[in-house]
């Protein structure tokens, strides 16, 4: 039976009056390229914050390989990378001091800080910025920045909240690269992002959220086959998203827009 | 195809642009964390008016007195008077107050003639320039009462200068905004801004001292004061009112020439602005240098004992006090300061008191002083982390470590200042009694850690972000400013309750031991507090997160 990475029970939380996730039960195998999806304000960017410690749940429980996370706190960040919603950046250092800086607080010895950090800052096309303050690196840059602190320590799971948002095409090629190998390793890959073609070339299971309570879970087959299918093509990720979460703006509505059409 | 309307007039621009500033004003008060901000307004909105006020009145009487004593020659002066006053309170205002940003407009179908016109409008109704234009009537007022006949000639004289004005403040704000664009400047400028004004503490010993030689140096420059157009303005007024026309008109073609001129720069300036100047460059790449690998001691932690996590977060600390350029030269305050109380109040010739203050007060004084400047920041520690505050919450390291290094890296800077201090004091005032020094060393580690206690918790509980290389709307959080200063009225107060009992008792080293006492009570209190901080971190990460990531 395969491991189980992530796993979350009854997870909910409440911010006032409103429900941002609800009740939410999740499963994701170790090794698994996973898609997390939804809408604006659907709760994405909550259940990652909960299942990364960013946030805590108003009820439910986290474990994340095997371990409650509320009872193994320092454990079980020990073996996760994360890329947070805002990146978690510490503007006012260099990336390598920024590298070195996120090695240490994983626990790691100087010397292999320092050969990691040279090596990813090669791979992510930094080195040459290398003396440059994070502040004056460009939002694509900063985003590669934050994936190369995410995985210095060799991470067992891996959250990124839309991580090629801003990234070039070659770098972001590179990364998809490196990503696919790293499940091949037995990484379990954590990924939300608002780019279906992205998350459909990459994920072999998605989820699919809605105002807080998951809608549909499974690999790109079982998503299909929950669907009602179209003649004539296979069916894509986007199609099942808008099936499952529903269709944007009307033709009514576009109707209105005459004005612009 | 979309329908495609036509430009709008220049007056509907000037209006929509009106609107809009002062949308944005109202807005910001609506804000609720900033009802303090309103009471603020409030209260620098009356002392302003107060202000101006008071000034229209002085304003009155001064021109109303030279006419009437026939001292129109030094009209140049009162001009002065409102061309500093227009010019330097702006570039006061650019430090501390949020500047519209004006060069945004430019995304707008504007022509370059109605931008720089709304740049001028916009010059007018700057606040500076309301205060001048109020001082200006004033002037006329004066004029009508004490020489009627010279009220055309100010007239024009003061909407000539008017224009010359705006178009200087403006010229001055483009260049201003240019400098700050740039975040090292930025940080430069403020530094030197706060330094200067600090500095403007020592004028008065200065004065003390060397004034006597000083005013003939200053009376010196008065001829060449003609060269400035303040002059030009004062005397074409003077000129018409002695009915010499001619001189009235060259002095009024003086101030003209002055107009054209700062025009000229003004419109090179803006159309740089029009044609798309970037002003944030960003840092062109380094050259790609291979760093060396880490030989076998390099690669061995220096300080052992110590876990990498608060080695990691006080090198990050000793970074970001490095490159907190306002933050760092801030570091010279202190010292300078206590050189500023020495002069006046301690040794053997103070000049603000007859007798110098003995070093058994003076010593025990400046060492508060120091502790209480130099912790202040510690209330509010994670101020400058902005959105990094994430990366200590997904590392696998607890918030004492954390508080560790941070509470490691203000004791590191008390001590390099308290060090740089006692040899200030030492040479400046002399240093303390035996009994005294040593109570006094007590009380200030009593004092630190014990405040470094409380600090850890404020800093937890009512973060408040603060940005680099930026002034206005810099400070920490109401409650946490309540709480620094309830613990420095408690610190102050409990230990100069146990000075008191030393004289009371008799006993000189009665204070030193009770304050050792307390110091080991206040290092037991801090070592035992970390744990429970290390959970509160974890009830308030909802908190710290929004706070110091928006």
């Amino acid at each position: 039976m395969p491991e189980i990475a992530i796993s979350t029970e009854k997870l909910t939380r409440r911010f006032g009056a409103l429900t941002a996730v609800d009740g939410m039960d999740l499963q994701v195998e170790s090794g698994q390229f996973f898609g997390f999806l939804g809408p604006n304000g659907a709760g994405k960017s909550t259940t990652i914050k909960m299942l990364t410690g960013l946030l805590a749940p108003s009820s439910g429980r986290v474990a994340l390989l095997g371990l409650d996370f509320a009872q193994n706190l320092v454990e079980v960040k020990r073996q996760i990378g994360v890329v947070p919603e805002g990146m978690g950046l510490f503007e006012r250092l260099s990336a390598p001091e920024y590298l070195e800086f996120v090695g240490r607080m994983y626990g790691l010895d100087k010397a292999t800080t320092r050969k990691r950090s040279d090596e990813l800052l090669e791979f992510m096309q930094l080195a040459d910025r290398s003396k440059t303050m994070i502040a004056d690196y460009s939002h694509g840059m900063q985003k590669k920045l934050a994936l190369a602190a995410a995985v210095i320590h060799g991470p067992r799971i891996l959250f990124l909240d839309e991580p090629f948002e801003g990234v070039d095409a070659l770098a972001a090629g590179a990364l998809k690269e490196l990503l696919a190998r790293m499940t091949e390793r037995g990484v379990t890959i954590f990924l939300t992002s608002h780019v279906l073609e992205i998350v459909e070339r990459l994920c072999s299971h998605v989820a699919i959220i809605k105002k807080g309570q998951l809608v549909a879970q499974g690999s790109m087959e079982q998503l299909r086959a929950g669907v009602p299918s179209v003649e004539g093509r296979t069916l894509t990720l986007e199609d099942i998203f808008l099936s499952v979460v529903g269709q944007g703006a009307d033709r009514a509505q576009l109707e209105e827009l005459s004005w612009l059409t | 195809m979309a329908d495609v309307v036509g430009g709008p007039g220049l007056a509907d621009q000037i209006r929509t642009v009106a609107w809009l500033r002062w949308r944005i004003l109202r807005n910001s008060l609506r804000n609720k964390s900033r009802r303090l901000d309103v009471i603020g307004l409030i209260f620098s909105g009356f002392f302003s008016l107060l202000f101006v006020v008071g000034l229209t009145f002085a304003f009155y009487f001064v021109t109303k007195a030279l006419f009437e004593r026939h001292l129109e020659p030094l009209l140049g002066l009162v001009f002065l008077a409102l061309l500093v006053w227009w010019q330097s309170f702006p570039i006061l205002l650019a430090g501390f107050a949020p500047q519209f940003p004006f060069r945004t407009l430019l995304r707008f179908p504007v022509n370059l003639s109605a931008f720089y016109l709304i740049g001028m409008a916009y010059g007018l109704a700057d606040s500076a320039a309301l205060a001048a234009l109020v001082w200006m009537v004033a002037m006329l007022a004066a004029t009508a009462v004490a020489q009627p006949a010279a009220v055309p000639a100010l007239l024009l004289v003061c909407a000539l200068f008017t224009v010359l004005n705006i178009t200087i403040e403006r010229l001055l704000g483009a260049w201003v905004e240019k400098l700050l664009a740039k975040r090292k400047s930025r940080e430069v400028f403020f530094t030197i801004f706060v330094l200067a004004m600090v500095s403007l503490q020592f004028l008065n010993p200065l004065m003390q001292k060397y004034g006597r030689a000083f005013l003939p140096m200053v009376r010196s420059w008065v001829p060449y004061l003609w060269l400035l157009p303040s002059s030009f303005a004062g005397d074409a007024v003077a000129q018409s009112a002695g009915h010499h026309w001619v001189a009235a008109f060259l002095k009024f073609g003086g101030l003209a020439i002055y107009t054209c001129i700062f025009t000229t720069l003004l419109g090179m300036r803006y159309s740089q602005l029009y044609s798309g100047e970037e002003l944030n460059e960003g840092a062109a790449p380094a050259r790609k240098e291979k760093r060396t690998a880490l030989t076998t001691q390099e690669a061995q932690d220096t300080v052992t004992f110590v876990p990498p996590q608060v080695l990691a977060v006080f090198r990050k600390e000793l970074l970001y006090l490095k490159r907190n350029t306002f933050l760092f030269f801030g570091l010279i305050f202190p010292p300078m300061m206590l050189l500023f109380f020495s002069v006046q109040f301690g040794g053997v010739h103070p000049t603000a008191l007859k007798k110098g203050v003995p070093p058994d007060l003076f010593f025990p004084g400046m060492m508060a002083y120091l502790v209480l400047i130099l912790i202040a920041p510690s209330y509010n520690s994670f101020a400058y982390e902005g959105r990094g505050i994430q990366t200590y919450f997904t590392a696998p390291a607890r918030f004492r470590e954390i508080l560790i290094a941070k509470n490691l890296m203000t004791i590191a800077i008390l001590l390099c200042e308290i060090v740089l201090c006692v040899a200030l004091v030492g040479w400046r005032v002399g240093l303390p009694t035996t009994p005294v020094l040593f109570a006094t060393l007590a009380a200030i580690v009593f004092s630190i850690v014990g405040q470094l206690t409380i600090a850890n918790w404020a800093s937890l509980s009512y973060p408040r972000k603060i940005e680099f290389g930026k002034m206005q709307g810099q400070r920490n959080s109401g409650m946490s400013v309540l709480i620094l200063l309830g613990m420095q009225i408690l610190f102050g107060g409990v230990s100069g309750l146990v000075l008191v009992s030393g004289r009371w008792s008799g006993n000189p080293w009665l204070p030193a031991e009770a304050f050792a006492v307390l110091a080991a009570a206040a290092l037991g209190g801090y070592f035992s507090s970390l744990d429970s901080f290390t959970q509160l971190a974890e009830k308030k990460k909802e908190i710290l997160i929004d706070a110091l990531c928006r």
